[in-house]
């Protein structure tokens, strides 16, 4: 499914992972690339947390492996934990500790992180580093846990659900840590709900539903391919049933001698339907990557023949 | 300083409890040996004593009690229950917090997801717990020497120590086997749940054990009967007696590593 690179920093093979009867995720084949920034997608309860924690051997999988940097995540997890670092998705910390305390620990516990470097990004961060932690909002915890996951320049950084709870100018600024990853030649691996945070930062994106792979795209493949949304204006009312049933076009409405529809994939059926009438304009809109992934939702089938 | 590593954080996590079940014990400790002038020459007392129906001596010391003397006097008051209560619900307690508590907190993701083996996070915890159960029982050795300070009683020190060491001890079994409990299941409730049930059932079966026949056959299953069994207070260390405990503690910290290197954390 996916283009084997060179030197992969994760590599997941049938990677499958049961709690009891209830699944986590099936079967995950994926090969992330160093240097990428790769999005991992789906909605809440797909199986990212899941994937992201095997991968950390929080939990152990049921069958299949996975590998990062080379290295086993159980038997190598010292070596492996000195060069990755992470972000829960839940992130909670010790609450009695001020921010400058938790980083000291956490940079500690890592074999020691520069005085420096750390002021530099909690200054970035606009991060409060006096307060105790349970004090603290939100948004401000997740700084916490950004400036733990960026410092000591780990080679991978794997962050679940890194933005929730940021306000805007804090995410510009997320933004551009992850961009000075990535221009280092360093890999982030990132999962995300939320798909328009992820469609620019993001060089390929896996999107995973009910703990199965979809599939793996590059971004711009993704988007090219294009889930399109057209507007088509007729000179006179045409009738609905012409439209409705046309390969590759749904949620057609026609409302007087206007259809608004969206297309996947080749638009053909739909030029060619359009020719039979008087056609005076159309119009295309740019759909989201939202759009797409919600079309991958409906056409799972589709998908599986396509990839 | 106290960020340094896992085992000194943990020390770190646990000094307000170390101090404040340490400073309860200790003035406990003070308490009974200054009421000890007191009470060990109201001879009636005594007497009143051993007119008790054995059933409820037994509940309060046995044969060990002898108002007349310091150790007899602490053998009633404050070792048989006091001490295994208190110091054995500290290390009960905080013996559960030491993985279950991260854990259902959400900070062991945190901690394990650094460059550090299972294992060595449990054995710096386990460590810390240790140091912390020792400190709590050295508040009461100074409580106890204070009073006897205090009232110029004769009191024989390393007896008192000797009597600690094993109550430690007892109190580590207990710590020991909580922390087999919450590394397996990963739930506080449970751990505590279980030993502390564990405790009470066989603090009963060894002071009821020379009064009931069955359960005398059974004593050997109480660590209590190790604790107390050969008088501490006035023949000092048993060294067999020690051991048992120790093994019991050592059994359950092993456990809990297999335990723990083993199982999927909760998220």
């Amino acid at each position: 499914m996916t283009a084997s690179g060179p030197d992969p920093v994760i590599r997941m093979e049938g990677l499958t992972k049961y709690y009891g009867r209830s699944r986590g995720i099936v079967d995950v084949d994926l090969e992330v690339r160093r240097g990428e920034v790769f999005g991992f997608l789906g909605p809440n309860g797909a199986g990212k947390t899941t994937t992201i924690r095997l991968l950390l051997d929080l939990i152990r999988p049921t069958r299949g492996r996975a590998e990062i940097l080379r290295l086993d995540p159980r038997r190598d997890r010292v070596a492996l934990h000195r060069r990755i670092s992470y972000l829960s998705g839940e992130l909670t910390l010790w609450g009695d500790l001020t921010g400058a305390q938790l980083l000291r620990y956490l940079g500690n516990l890592r074999g020691g992180v520069g005085r420096e470097e750390l002021g530099r990004l909690a200054d970035r961060l606009q991060l409060d580093l006096a307060r105790p932690f349970k004090a603290l909002s939100r948004g401000n915890k997740q700084k916490i846990g950004l400036v733990a996951a960026f410092m000591g320049r780990p080679e991978l950084v794997i962050l679940d659900e890194p933005t929730s709870g940021l306000d805007p100018l804090i995410q510009q600024e997320f933004e551009r840590l992850v961009e000075e990853v990535r221009a280092d030649g360093r890999t982030v691996f990132l999962s995300s709900h939320i798909l328009p945070e992820v469609e620019h930062l993001c060089d390929r994106v896996g999107i995973i539903r009910e703990g199965r792979l979809l599939t793996v795209e590059a971004v711009a493949d993704l988007k090219k391919r294009a889930l399109r949304r057209l507007e088509i204006d007729f000179a006179a009312p045409v009738p609905a049933d012409a439209f409705v049933g046309l390969s590759g076009v749904r949620d057609v409405t026609v409302h007087d001698g206007i259809v608004r529809c969206t297309v996947l994939g080749s638009l053909d059926a739909l030029v060619k339907t359009a020719a039979r009438f008087e056609v005076r304009d159309i119009h295309a809109i740019e759909t989201s990557l939202e759009e797409i992934f919600l079309a991958y939702y409906g056409e799972e089938a589709n998908i599986h023949a396509a990839a | 300083m106290l960020l340094r590593n896992v085992f000194l954080k943990s020390l770190r996590d646990l000094r307000w409890p170390t101090f404040w079940t340490g400073l309860g014990l200790g003035i406990l400790g003070f308490y009974f040996m200054w009421l000890f002038p007191t009470i060990g020459k109201m001879m009636d007392l005594q007497s009143i004593l051993d007119a008790f129906p054995p059933a409820l001596r037994a509940l309060i010391g046995g044969q060990l009690i002898d108002l007349g003397s310091p150790a007899g006097f602490l053998n009633m008051e404050l070792f048989p229950l006091m001490l295994p209560l208190i110091l054995g619900g500290f290390a009960i307690g905080v013996a559960s917090g030491a993985t279950a508590g991260e854990e259902a907190r959400g900070t062991l993701d945190v901690l394990l997801a650094e460059p550090l083996e299972r294992w060595a996070v449990l054995t710096e915890k386990t460590v810390a717990i240790v140091l912390a159960t020792i400190i709590v029982a050295a508040f009461l050795l100074v409580g106890v020497w204070g009073g006897a300070a205090f009232t110029g009683t004769d009191l024989a020190l390393d007896k008192v120590v000797a009597g600690l060491v094993v109550g430690t001890l007892l109190a580590l079994a207990f710590g020991g086997i909580t922390l087999a409990i919450a590394a397996f299941t990963g739930s506080r409730a449970t751990a505590i749940g279980i030993t502390g049930a564990l405790l009470v059932a066989t603090y009963f079966i060894n002071a009821l054990a020379p009064m009931v026949e069955s359960l005398n056959q059974i004593r050997g299953i109480s660590p209590f009967f190790y604790y107390l069994g050969h008088d501490p207070l006035r023949n000092g260390l048993d060294l067999g007696d020690a051991a048992v405990l120790a093994v019991v503690a050592v059994v359950g910290f092993a456990v809990s590593l297999v335990g723990f290197e083993r199982r999927d954390l909760a998220a």
